[in-house]
């Protein structure tokens, strides 16, 4: 059980993370596989940089630079940026509504696994005949034509880890409407929770289009059906659609998460409450709603015909105002506040400049003849850097910091921190900027080199000396992890001294279950007002009593690895089948597909039949337990 | 392993249900039957070969009709504290129209306004 203090072997601390359903630990179980991730996009993002540093550069291949673009996205998207966003909204969100664990823990389990599971199945591309090459998009007029493997390892595992991310989205809508502690009404939630229930809601939307049109990639390549083939009557515009309409979405659900981040730290660190508060919701609301009717944005120079080229033009131009709004709300929050400049609020500090640029440049290229021009252009690249890493990655990085001590109870250096930020921001501007001009100049995005006299070499060298700064920011901050962990020296409640919300009125660490008793909400910022005027105590809003919490389970574990096992199944199935389709006919024939993909499928609905069938009722929590942590916690306050 | 703790009710209550139950029987029952009714006449319809703008309209309006007895009465959509349901549907019901509408428009049809 999670209260014992004595020390545990390795062997039996790895158990507990496999079988653990605590939101608390899979939180942290999608914090490290993110991270992991995240390294691995950004040695793929160095890899990318050192071949373009130079006109006429060899040092990758133009078949291995395609490999490299396409894994660089689809790792950093799917496989960083959302897990490390699921980090956060797992440590935070159940914290913050006054739960104790989520909905459905098992499911939180499970989704973490899957997306565990189907990231390494993406990455094991690179040992076994190539990765993907048809870039993050994947584009079927490519990847049908895409020889060997790779793009199967793009559909197989992506649709592993979606369907991990889909069930975490049903999980996060459920939890928030359904678990929040008496007092906390919806607009009492904390904007954390609100851009987390709004992009959990994207979710559950736009996932399916995309495993629609996985599936549909995935039955043409390895099962012998026709939906894009040409030839056979298909039509691969139909791909592109279902990828922007997941797709569009998509960059909403990762920007709305780390727009909640950046108002909990405006809130805290300019210590005061929210401006607008209800504004910020109506805009984020909006803004997931207009997220799903502007994908065409993305297919201009498809050849829609004016029409739809001019209706989805002014839906992308509408997004912008919503976001503005959420930008004035931001400076006016801060407007006249007693900032405390934090290694977290620097980041939100720099936010805003460097996402409003990407967000004039988005209304830019939202100018359907306009963007003719700068489609497919290096433009578009700096574009969506600027918003992707303006935005969601600062959030992440400020999130790191900020929920540090939450998550780990400890506190990384602020010195290092700082320093890392300065790194960061610089290398961030100096390799993306200059990108835009590139792009106008007519530098094309996704070759593997230019020639020498065309005038980009000196902007491609700066924008590779800024993609180290990067990297070396990165180093710090891994540095710095590493010296926190070592060091360990514990924090206790409120860490930052200016807490707001709910999960900063926990002790530290956080006990197993949260909760010793569901605090009453009395209002926005609950933590706060009871900080004016109750002395920093939340008030109980139920008696001390035994509570029910739910038991650990391998299930989820093995689950996913059966459909890991099922996806070499299927992805080997049509090598060498003379019904199958040219690149993969050549390959040799390999009989034992069909047998591992039955044997992985079957590992999935045993483990679905023993979660069905064996009842687990979970286990109380008792009262005698609770008091003790309670007289530990009087004691070690003293 | 802990048994899941359990209040036990009042006779009146347990009538109360009972009665609810039985009402919520009976309708499950007539929107079925209703159900399978419209599936019939759909089929027959179809198989007196009559003319196809005449069958179409009815068959889709009856798949309508049977969509909203599948969410109101089969998934209890027409219960309270379905609102938030109601509303998701409603929303994905919408979306989804607008993807196929726009299917139709720009891939099917293409631009036919030029
Ligand atoms: C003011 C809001 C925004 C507008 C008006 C906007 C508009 C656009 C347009 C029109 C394109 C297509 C350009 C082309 O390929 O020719 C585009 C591409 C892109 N945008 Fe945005 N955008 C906005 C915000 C964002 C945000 C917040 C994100 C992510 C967090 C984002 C991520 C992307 C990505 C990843 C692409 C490129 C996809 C690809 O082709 O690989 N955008 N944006
Ligand atoms: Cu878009």
């Amino acid at each position: 059980m999670a209260s014992a203090t004595t020390k545990r072997s390795v062997g039996s601390v790895i158990w507990d993370y496999m079988t653990t359903v605590d939101h608390k630990k899979i939180a942290i179980l999608y914090l490290i596989a993110g991270g992991f991730f995240f390294a691995l996009g950004g040695i793929e993002a160095m890899l990318i940089r050192i071949q373009l540093a130079v006109p006429n550069s060899d040092f990758l291949s133009a078949g291995l630079f395609n490999e490299v673009i396409t894994m660089h996205g689809t790792t950093m998207i799917f496989l960083a940026a959302m897990p490390l966003l699921f980090a956060f909204m797992n440590a935070t969100v159940p914290l913050q509504i006054g739960a104790r664990d989520v909905a459905f823990p098992f499911l939180n389990s499970l989704g973490v696994w899957l997306f565990i599971f189907g990231g390494i199945f993406l990455n094991l591309s690179w040992f076994m005949g190539g990765a993907p090459d048809a870039g993050w998009t994947s584009y079927a007029s490519l990847s049908i034509n895409s020889p060997g493997h790779g793009i199967d390892f793009y559909a197989v595992g992506l649709q592993i880890a979606g369907a991990g991310t889909l069930i975490s989205g049903i999980n996060f809508v459920t939890t928030i409407i359904s678990m929040r502690a008496p007092g906390m009404t919806y607009m009492r939630m904390p904007l954390m929770t609100w851009t987390t229930l709004v992009a959990s809601v994207l979710i559950v939307f736009a996932f399916p289009p995309l495993t629609v049109g996985i599936f549909l990639l995935t039955f043409d390549r390895m099962f012998g059906s026709s939906f894009f083939l040409v030839e056979t009557g298909g039509n691969t515009i139909i791909w592109e659609h279902l990828f922007w309409i997941f797709g569009h979405p998509e960059v909403y659900i990762l920007i709305l998460p780390a727009f909640g981040i950046f108002s909990e730290i405006f809130a805290t660190f300019a210590r005061k409450r929210l401006f607008g508060y209800s504004a910020m919701v109506f805009a984020t609301v909006l803004i997931g709603f207009f997220g799903f009717m502007v994908w065409a944005h993305h297919m201009f120079t498809v050849g829609l015909g004016p029409t739809a080229n001019a209706i989805f033009a002014v839906a992308t131009m509408a997004i912008a105002v919503p976001t503005g709004i959420k930008i004035f709300n931001w400076i006016f929050t801060i407007w006249g506040g007693s900032i405390e400049f934090t290694t977290p609020m620097l980041y939100a500090l720099a936010f805003i400049p460097s996402f409003v640029m990407g967000g004039v440049t988005g209304i830019m290229q939202a100018a359907a003849p306009a963007d003719y021009q700068y489609h497919d252009s290096y433009f578009i690249v700096a574009h969506f850097h600027y918003v992707i890493v303006g935005g969601v990655v600062f959030a992440l990085l400020a999130g790191l910091h900020y929920y540090w001590p939450l998550m780990f109870s400890t506190m990384l250096s602020e010195k290092l921190g700082k320093i890392t930020f300065v790194l960061f921001v610089a290398g961030f501007h100096v390799t993306f900027l200059i990108q835009h001009f590139l792009g106008l100049w007519g530098m094309p995005r996704r070759v593997f080199t230019y020639l020498d006299g065309q005038g980009y070499n000196t902007a491609n060298l700066i924008s590779t000396v800024g993609a180290i700064m990067m990297a070396v920011a990165v180093i710090i901050l891994l540095i710095n992890i590493i010296i926190t962990v070592a060091k360990n020296e514990k924090v206790g409640r409120d860490p930052w001294g200016d807490g707001r919300t709910l999960e900063w009125s926990l002790p530290l660490p956080v006990p197993h279950y949260n909760f010793a008793q569901t605090p009453l909400i009395r209002g926005l910022d609950a933590y706060w007002i009871e900080k004016k005027e109750n002395g920093g105590k939340m008030m109980p809003a139920e008696s001390l009593e035994d509570f029910h919490m739910p038991n650990g389970s391998i299930i989820p574990f093995i689950l996913s690895f059966g459909l890991f096992v099922a996806g070499f199944g299927a992805l080997h199935f049509a090598s060498g089948k003379d019904w199958a389709i040219d690149a993969v006919a050549d390959l040799p024939n390999h009989p034992w597909a069909l047998p591992v993909l039955i044997a992985g499928l079957a590992i999935v609905f045993i483990s679905m039949g023993v979660r069905s069938w064996k009842d687990d009722l979970g286990h109380y929590v008792k009262k005698e337990e609770v008091l003790k942590d309670l007289e530990e916690q009087e004691r070690g306050a003293k | 392993m802990a048994e899941i703790k359990q209040e036990a009710i009042s006779q009146k209550k347990l009538e109360y249900i009972r009665r609810e139950r039985t009402k919520e029987m009976r309708q499950q029952m007539v929107s079925f039957a209703l159900m399978i009714f419209l599936t019939f006449v759909a089929f027959g319809l179809v198989a007196m070969d009559l003319d196809a703008s005449f069958v179409i309209p009815i068959v889709i309006g009856m798949a309508f009709l049977q969509v909203i007895l599948q969410f109101y009465y089969f998934m209890h959509m027409k219960d309270k504290g379905h609102e938030y349901i109601k509303l998701m549907m409603l929303t994905g019901m919408f979306f989804a129209i607008a993807f196929v509408t726009t299917f139709i428009y720009i891939v099917w049809i293409g631009a036919p306004i030029e």
